[in-house]
Order: structure tokens, then sequence, then C-alpha cells
């Protein structure tokens, strides 16, 4: 009996099930895949490293899961929750389902849409799987949270949060700019840039996180997807590279897209600054650090030598990312601590230990700059307040998030842009967000902002309570840590009958 | 040696998230609730999509058939992820014995004479059939509106291409490991006269836009197709001593039946439903109208090869 | 700016459980020059150059039948290009 190689199996249970059509257009079948520019001459030189049929698949992920809803459970029944760190670890977490789990819905949804809008076999297939993959992510994660939410707050409307609340425009607005794009962008924004150049600076963070601080649930999860996540960086770097082969003209157009994402994706990653450098109890690395490593070291020392074959560059404004990393996180940090009235978690001043920490992790600009701030918030608590402030911030037309960002070389101004379309006045926080615009502003012009939004009467009132009520964010879920009703039950749980 | 028990109790303050409260009462929700209601964006879509303008990223309009609420749907065998893939694990690893048992016993050598003919003419080339049926389902998979019906959708794209590989696997079975009869079934997928109205029917579902529109067409083929083949002809197998054939038929007609049982309720949902029920009843009788007799037609040709075969 | 250093590492995390040790031997056995971190629950693998996974000595010191897909298991994240992974072997390496 013949044996057929791994690999030959393999094209005859994918990509051989294809025939070109004949009694419509093929162009019909497949209307979106030329609109972008990007031309493809032979779908056959696509790679498939991992070779899972449907039924090896099922196998596989079978096995995972019963792992993974075993410890799931188990962390449950055993009120594992009680052993974290601290109460205030689960305000990443919230941060997590409000921002997060949303996102991988929509991957889900779209990574179908490529399933059946790409005209290869391989990649429809590939895409298939990753449609499955990233409902199986939503989906742990919700099932994962959802025992969190019995206990804390924060997490109890999460899809409404994600769709009305001003933070998570944020991550909302960077999956419907990449679904919005076509079927090449869309893999170039999230199997390349989301899912391969930025994933670790995403996962590492709430992944270690939980970790380090006794979320053993949250970390399970995390391993068991994480092997789904060499798949997703598998197909990235096989788009990339399947493109750039395949037309030379294809090389400028990538570039543009590579540029665009890596800026879009940074400054959503700016969030998880904040929360890995702030919200942690027991911090797992700096920001810094994790930049310096996991992009630094691993992406432009690692995987853009390898793009230079192609003639790809390091992406655009890279070197302000690079600058910022000195100090992001805490810029980011301050705005979400002056706004949590208006926010579905908690945050606090930092402790004196965290603060030693800050100092230590960023000798270059905490003292100076940041620690200022702490401070006054300080000196305003003793005297009894706590600092909320009351505006409503101006927000970056692109990323959306309020413009505290700084001018690169000058902590001292704020970083302020502006471009003019059809009449109007748009505002950017940074270059990287103006250029992006200027490329497609009949794009950028159409974003829900939830600022303006509120001016315009559309968010439920004129008053914050208003404004409040229609994001869901009910009593408990904003303030300040100390006095939330998550430091409460906790110190409640923790003082009876001893530990 | 004694050991620590934590012994107090910390009491829920909440049961489940808010939506599966508003839906189902202040208790408990299953899994399948909880990773299914509600899941989906619904309003503020930042920016219009740029492959179809004309609609929002999520739209009821993507479909002329309408629910006043999606949500009015569940599946009824209530799959998530976890629990579809625990079952589709057990469907293929019961089909790889089944497959293991009819070549170690030769059985697809030993088929009586005609039924080889049933496999390559008819039951192999369905592999590419099923391959245009998972790009039907993952249009609807996309363009559905909530995440009750768009992950039954899912679902049914997978078991598609699942299928086509199992068809498949029938194929290099019957080649003793060779890709021959595979050839031979793309083959007559592509020319044989009994396989072209099916094949056609296919082609222009992919270009059907409303995606509930190209899934009802293609269960009405389904409807034709799996009956005739996977039950009919599997009592004209037993009786004719084509065990390989009867062994391997009951794998798909069980998978059938399951695909039944999410799209029945679906089709109910539409022609119940409290604002669109007479509106849908008129646009799945359009369907029916557009597609119904050709489906028939398509696998009457194909009926016809294998009475010609196995007579 | 930082320039790329001479030293570009290819590598693989690993689940750290019973299964994944035997791949863990087979890898240290196939491949000079690599260097295997601890973490809880995870074990991180770098390689200067190309990083070989071969099934006969997976094999071999597992002590059972083992297939390349199984690595599908182990696996928690890689660093470089699967340049290879058929029925006999993995290979993970940078291309240019």
């Amino acid at each position: 009996m013949t044996k057929l190689s791994m690999k030959e199996r393999y094209h005859l249970l994918t990509r051989d099930l294809d025939w070109t059509p004949t009694y419509v257009a093929p162009e019909e079948v497949y209307p979106h895949s030329r609109y972008e520019g990007i031309k493809i001459h032979d779908w056959g030189a696509w790679e498939d490293p991992f070779r899972l049929t449907v039924d090896a698949y099922c196998k596989y992920q079978a096995e995972k899961d019963k792992k993974l809803y075993a410890v799931i459970d188990s962390f449950a029944q055993g009120q594992g929750h009680l052993g974290l760190s601290d109460a205030s670890y689960v305000n990443a977490v919230k941060l997590f389902i409000q921002g997060v789990s949303p996102l991988e819905y929509q991957a889900h949804r779209h990574f179908g849409y490529l399933a059946r809008h790409l005209d290869g076999a391989g990649a429809r297939f590939a895409s298939l799987c990753q449609s499955l993959d990233e409902i199986r992510h939503a989906q742990t994660q919700i099932h994962t949270i959802s025992n969190y939410n019995k206990h804390y707050a924060g997490m109890h409307d999460w899809q409404k949060m994600h769709q009305r609340v001003w933070y998570l425009s944020v991550p909302k607005s960077y999956f419907d700019d990449a679904l919005s794009a076509g079927p090449f962008e869309f893999m170039t924004a999230i199997s390349f840039s989301f899912e391969y150049l930025l994933t670790n600076l995403l996962f590492v963070p709430f992944m270690s996180g939980a970790s380090f601080n006794g979320d053993l649930a949250t970390m399970t999860f995390g391993f068991s997807a994480q092997s789904d996540e060499s798949r997703h960086m598998t197909l990235g770097l096989e788009v990339i590279k399947f493109m750039l082969e395949q037309d030379e003209g294809n090389v400028p157009i990538v570039q543009d897209w590579i540029d665009k994402w890596f800026w879009r994706g940074y400054r959503l990653t700016t969030l998880v600054a904040a929360m890995m450098d702030y919200f942690l109890p027991k911090k797992v690395m700096s920001w810094k650090e994790a930049f310096e490593l996991y992009f630094e070291e691993q992406m432009l020392g690692g995987l853009f030598p390898d793009l230079a074959y192609y003639g790809i560059n390091p992406p655009r404004h890279v070197a302000q990312a690079q600058a910022e990393k000195e100090y992001v996180s805490h810029q980011v940090y301050w705005i979400l601590y002056q706004y949590t009235h208006a926010a579905a978690f908690n945050t606090t001043i930092p402790s004196d230990e965290a603060m030693a920490w800050l100092t230590e992790s960023y000798p270059t600009t905490f003292d100076r700059y940041y620690k200022p701030l702490w401070d006054k918030a300080k000196a305003i608590e003793a005297g009894g307040g706590r600092f909320y402030n009351m505006a409503l911030p101006q927000l970056c037309q692109v990323c959306q998030i309020p413009m505290g960002f700084t001018e690169p070389g000058d902590p001292g101004q704020i970083c302020f842009r502006q471009s003019e379309y059809e009449g109007e006045l748009y505002n950017f926080c940074s270059d990287g967000c103006q250029w992006i615009f200027d490329r497609e502003p009949e794009k950028y012009v159409q974003a829900w902002l939830p600022v303006h939004q509120i001016y315009q009467g559309n968010c439920g009132g004129a008053t914050i309570p208003d404004v409040l009520a229609w994001y869901g964010i009910a009593e408990g879920d904003n303030l300040d840590y100390a006095v939330s009703t998550d430091k409460t039950s906790w110190d409640e749980w923790h003082a009876k009958g001893g530990n | 040696m004694g050991y620590e028990l934590r012994t107090m109790v910390v009491e829920p303050k909440r049961q489940t998230f808010d939506p599966l409260v508003a839906r189902f009462g202040d208790r408990p929700a299953t899994r399948y609730q909880e990773g299914s209601f509600d899941v989906q964006a619904t309003e503020h879509f930042h920016y219009r999509p740029t492959w179809d303008p004309a609609h929002e990223l999520y739209d009821v309009d993507y479909s002329a058939l309408k629910l006043t609420d999606n949500y009015r749907y569940a599946d009824p065998r209530q799959y998530y992820y976890a629990t579809y893939v625990t079952d589709a694990a057990a469907r293929y690893e019961a089909f790889a014995q089944t497959l293991a048992y009819v070549e170690d016993r030769r059985l697809l050598d030993r088929l009586p004479e005609g039924w080889r003919r049933v496999l390559t003419g008819a039951v192999i080339p369905l592999r590419h059939y099923e391959q245009g049926a998972q790009l039907i389902s993952s249009q609807a998979a996309r363009f559905s509106y909530g995440t009750t019906i768009s992950q039954a959708a899912t679902y049914a794209a997978f078991d598609r291409i699942g299928n086509a590989q199992l068809y498949s696997l029938v194929g290099l079975a019957l080649a003793g490991g060779g890709s021959d009869a595979l050839s031979e079934a793309k083959e007559n997928w592509l020319s044989a006269p009994s396989l072209q109205p099916l094949r056609r029917i296919v082609e222009e579902l992919l270009v059907e836009k409303d995606w509930a529109s190209g899934l009802v067409a293609l269960d009405l083929v389904d409807a034709r197709l799996y009956p005739l083949l996977f039950t009919e002809l599997d009592e004209r197998a037993l009786a004719d001593g084509a065990m390989a054939y009867s062994l391997i038929a009951r794998h798909l007609s069980d998978w059938y039946g399951s695909q039944q049982k999410w799209l029945a309720p679906l089709l109910e949902a539409w022609t119940t439903d409290p604002t669109y029920a007479e509106a849908n009843q008129k646009v799945l009788a359009d369907i029916e109208d557009r597609w119904q007799g050709r489906a028939t037609d398509a696998v009457r040709a194909v009926a016809k090869l294998i009475d010609g075969a196995v007579r | 700016m930082s320039a790329p250093t001479t030293v570009r590492w290819v590598g693989v995390d690993l689940q750290e459980t019973d299964a994944t040790r035997a791949i863990v031997e087979a890898i240290e056995t196939d491949n000079a020059d690599i260097t295997i971190k601890h973490f809880p629950g995870m074990i991180k693998i770098q390689s200067p150059g190309p990083l070989h996974i071969n099934r006969s000595t997976v094999e071999e010191k597992y002590g059972r039948p083992w297939e390349t897909h199984e690595f599908q298991l182990a696996i928690i994240s890689y660093a470089g290009n699967i340049a290879n992974w058929d029925d006999d072997e993995i290979v993970i390496k940078w291309e240019h």
C-alpha cells in the first residue's frame, strides 16, 4: 500500500478539494480579492507548515479543552480567587474581559470571512481553523471570567461596555478598522501585526500577570491558548512572505500596511503597558523590559532582518515607540487614574513599594516627571479628597486615546497634531496617528468618538450619572480601589476565621 | 498528619452576566448561554466595510430573512466550542475505526460489481460538493446576525470540510493509499454528465449574496442527496452484500441528522417570528420556487448513475 | 536604536509536562549549543541556529511511537520560522 507523505496527504485533503468554477465567473465567486491592488499569481506557492486536518484538529483541541475546563472548574470549586495576591489584581481581569475578549470574537467572525473570500484554498482552510480557534478563546475567557464576575465588580455587562465606554473604543475601533479593510490588509493587520509582531506585548503581561498573582485559571487559559497562537503566528508570517514573494508591486502596499498597523497596534498596547506597570500587585516585568525583549530584540533584531530580504523596512514611527518605552505607561495610567469615576475598574495611588519599583524600573523618567504627579495626588488624598478630572478629554481621531501623550523629546509639551479634511479639523496624539489619518481620511472621519458622542447627547444624557448608567457602569464598578466594594469584600473574606 | 480545610464559603454577588439575567432570570447560566448570547457587537461600528460600503460590519440586512430578536434562535445541540470539538472528535474517531476495519478486511476490494462505480461516480466526488458547501456555510457564519446563528453555521462549515476529508479518505482507501480514485472523482466532478447539474447548483449558490438563501437552498440539495445516498442506498448495499458501503454510510447519515437538528429550528424561528413571519414565509417560498426543482433534478441525475451501476 | 545582534536566536517554549520531557531530551540530543530555561509550567529552549525536532529521537527517549503532530500539544510559542514540518522532523529557523 503506497504511503503518501504528510505533505501530499494534506494537499489531497485540503487544496485538492478546490476547483475552478465554470458555470459562474470565478471573479464573481471571490469579488473582494483584487480591489486592494495585491497581485497573487500562484496560490500553489502557499505553504502550510502545520498540516492539521479536521479530524486531528478536533482530537487535539478536544484534549486541550478537557484539561483547561478541568482547571477552570477546580479553581472555581476551590474558591481559588481567595488565593489571589490581592483583589486589586482583578482590575487586570476586568480590562481583559471588557477590552480583549470581544476582540477574540471579532477575529472569529472575520477569519470566517476569510474562509469564504480568500481565493486560495490553503489560506482559506488555515483561516477556517483560526476562526474556530478564536471562538475557543472568546468562550474560554468568558467561562473563566464568569467566576470572577460572581465576586468582583466591573464585569457584569462587558458586552455593552465594550461597545459604549470611552476607553474601550480604543480596542473596538482597532478591530473595526481591520474588519472594514480588505482581506489582505486584514491579514496584515491581525495575522501579522497583532498575532505575530505585537502578540507577546499583548499577552505576556496578562498571562504572566495572572501567574504571578495567583490567577491559576487565567494562566492555564494563557498556556492553552498559546499553542493555538503558534498556528496563528505561522499564518501571519506566511501571509506576509507570500504577498511579498508573489509580486514586487505588493511590496510598497505591504510596507504601508506594516507601518500603519504597527503604530495602530502599538497605541493599543499602551493600555497594556499601564496595566502591567500599575494594575498588578506582583509585577512580572516593566513595560520597558517587555518592549525591549519582545519587540526590540525579537522583532527588530530577529524578524525584520528576515524581511529585509524582500525590501521591507522596520515600521515607520518605530523610533517614537522605542523612545516612549521610558514613560508611556505612566502617561496612560495617569489618564486612567484621573478618569476612574467613569471607568469600570478601580485605580489607586501606587503603594510605596510600587513607587520604589517604578523608580528603579524607569531611572531616567519616573522620579523626574511622574512621581511629582503622585505626590500631588497623595496630598489631595491626605486632605480627604481624590483627584478626578471632571472635564471630558479630547480624543485622538485615530487611536481614540485621550491626548495625554507628550511631544517626542519634550516631556513638558502635549503632542498635538491637526489635519483638515473637507472643511473640518481633526486632532491626533502623534505623527503616527496623523499619518494613518492622512492616508485614508474618508475612513477615519466616520469614527464614533465617545467624547463627541457624549456632547452630541447620544450617550444617555447631559450628566455623568446619566452617561454612566448608559455605559452600564453600576455602583461599585468605578472609583478608587481604596473605597471599592472589591476591597471591602476582600478584607472581609480574609479577616474571618484566619487564613 | 492534619491538613487545613477552607471552611468559609463566599456567597456569590452575581449569578451570571447581566444580559443573561435579563433573558433567563437571576440564576447561573449554562456555558452555552454565557458563550453565545449577546456576544456579537450590535452598535457603534466605527467604519463601514470597504468591501461593502452599503452595509455595516454586522447588519441584519445581509439577508432578506429577519428575526425580531436574533437570539430567539438557539442551537438545540447547545454546541459551544468545547462541546462541539469533543463530539466531532468522537465522530471522526468512530469513522477512523470503521475505515480501519474496512481496510483491514479488504472490504473495498470485495465490493460487488457496480458499487465501486457508485463510489467513484457519486460519493467520492462529493468531496468537492462539500468544499462548496463549506464556502456557503462560511458566508453564513460571517454575515448572519447574532452569535447563536453564526456559531451554528461556523461548526457546520467545519463539518463540511470534515465531510470532504472523509470522502477523500474513502477515495485514498479505495486506491490502496494512492491518489488515483481522487483524480478520477475530480474528473467526474468537473465533466461527468451525472454530476454537472449538482456542480452547477453549487457554483450558483456560491454567488448568492444572501447568506440565508444560500444556506436554505443548500439544505434543499442536502435533503435529497443525503437520504438517497446514505439511507436508501445503505439498504440496497446490505441486500447486495456491499458491506463497506453500509459501514461508511452510517457516519454520513448521522452527520446529516445533526445538521438537521440545528437548521430545522432556524427555519421555524423565521416562519413563526412575531414581526416577520409572513414576510419570511414569502422569502422562503421564493427560495423554494427558485431552487427546489433544480435540487431535485441535480440529485436525480446522480440517482440515475447509481441505478445504472447497481440495479 | 538597538542594532541587530549578530546572533539571531531561534526558540520554542514548551509546556512542562511528562509528555514534553521526552521532546526536550530529544532536542538536547540533536541540537548543539542550545540553552534550556525552566519556568513554572514552561520550558524555554533557545538555539543560535536552526532547531531540529526529530521524530525518531523523540520516540527513542519516549519509549513509544510519537507523531510529529503531537508537538501541537506541547508547544506554547516559538521564535523563528517553521521551515519544515513533516512525518519525520520539525525544523525552526530564520530564513534570510
